[in-house]
């Protein structure tokens, strides 16, 4: 009995969120067999460990287990959650000139462009982002799954946010 | 309560956009940005970078491979697990190999195949003029959220489809092109009733290309229903 009801709620509470943790393996370790990998690996550990979840959001539960995983499959350390102060200078200078988002992301290649900005972000940013913005994630959500005090999250969020405006914003100035 | 200056409010501009101020922050926050400009134009742009990330961005669902790969090793994990259930079973001398089939389908991993695409959950939405669409289009958003491998289709006749015609904005001012596009990539479909259209007298070239014309718009429900199984949702 103990047994199935672990597995029911395993796959009722953890295994729903399968496309989210692929997505994010796939945004932190680009190549795809690497992020198949490390994901099988993530869901292996989220099942022995299932015992250690107590409620709540086992999407943010898996992730950080996914993401983990993915650290552990390019055999490096995770960013590290080092006090970053939440300063106004990283909010002062967001570039004011994006087009209109209609031009921006209508066009096919406008969709490739945010892609490889995205892509492009050092690591804590561009996970941080992927999380905000493809998944949704609450700034609490983030937190749980990077393993960093919310006053970092936002940081990185604003300072990603910037370089990506910068990036989209006047690809022309930069000639 | 006194008025932010523009050192306050700057750094509650993010979290604004985000949607994680409270209420009380917000209204203050709201307040300066009617009478600041240049916190506006922050404001403005970063609701745009979000907008053209949002829309440019689109999740890569997981391999159907790769589902049956996690299938596979949890349940050679639960088995591994359990080797009490095999030892009581055979006291009572029942063969192996029908032991293993009948493990094999108790632990069946069912919530795999229900998510993987071929079993995915058909729905159409129903969109006129009684629907706010940008309320629509957020619901949709969630269910395709909850619901991976959601087949979506959304048609709309009368004035429902508005905000299917190029340059519609909500009453923010964002376009909604934006929004279908969004959807559009995530696999949810738009149709556009030609009735409507010809009624209304308004040029097809004017429906934006991400959307479908359909000849009858109730008609299309009917058929979804009818011939492919699709659930109706009224929005
Ligand atoms: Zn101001």
């Amino acid at each position: 009995m103990g047994r199935d009801g672990k597995c029911e709620r395993f796959e009722r509470l953890i295994v729903p969120h399968l496309d989210a943790a692929y997505d994010l393996a796939r945004w932190l370790v680009r190549d795809p067999a690497v992020a198949q990998e490390a994901v099988q690996e993530a869901y292996l550990r989220a099942y022995r460990f299932f015992d250690s979840f107590h409620g709540g959001d086992g999407r943010a539960w898996v992730l950080a287990i996914v993401r983990n995983a993915c650290f552990t499959a390019l055999d490096r350390e995770p960013p590290r959650a080092t006090f970053e102060a939440f300063d106004e200078e990283c909010h002062a200078d967001t570039p004011n000139g994006l087009p209109p988002p209609e031009e921006v992301a209508m066009a096919r290649e406008a969709q490739a462009l945010v892609r490889d900005a995205v892509a492009g972000l050092p690591e804590e940013f561009r996970e941080a982002i992927v999380l905000r913005e493809l998944h949704g994630l609450s700034y609490k959500e983030i937190a749980a799954v990077t393993d960093a005090p919310i006053g970092t999250v936002m940081s990185r969020l604003a300072r990603g946010r910037t370089a990506l405006a910068r990036r989209l914003g006047a690809p022309e100035r930069k000639k | 309560m006194t008025a932010l200056t523009c050192a306050q409010a700057r750094p509650l501009v993010q979290a604004y956009v985000d949607g994680e101020l409270d209420t009380a922050a917000s209204l203050a926050l709201e307040r300066h940005l009617a009478r600041c400009e240049a916190c506006r134009a922050e404001h403005g742009t970063l609701r745009r970078l979000r907008a053209a990330v949002g829309a440019g961005l689109t999740a890569e669902p997981a391999p159907a491979a790769l589902r049956r790969a996690i299938g596979r090793r949890l349940r050679a994990e639960r088995e591994r697990a359990r080797p009490w259930r095999l030892r009581t079973r055979a006291l009572v001398a029942v063969p192996a190999a029908i032991l293993v089939a009948a493990a094999a389908l108790a632990l069946a991993p069912i919530a795999y195949e229900r998510l993987a695409p071929g079993g995915a959950e058909k729905i159409v939405y129903h969109v006129n003029e009684t629907t706010d669409p940008a309320t629509a289009l957020r619901n949709i958003a969630n269910h395709v959220q909850s619901a991976p491998g959601l087949k979506a289709v959304v048609v709309a006749h009368n004035n429902g489809i508005d905000f299917l015609l190029a340059g519609a904005r909500d009453k923010d001012g964002e376009p909604f092109a934006v929004r279908v596009a969004a959807l559009k990539s995530q696999g949810v479909d738009f149709r556009v009733c030609g009735n409507t259209l010809a009624r209304r007298e308004i040029d097809p070239r004017r429906v934006i290309p991400a959307a479908k014309l359909v000849p009858s718009g109730v008609a299309e429900i009917g058929r979804l229903q009818a011939k492919e199984g699709y659930a109706y949702m009224r929005l």
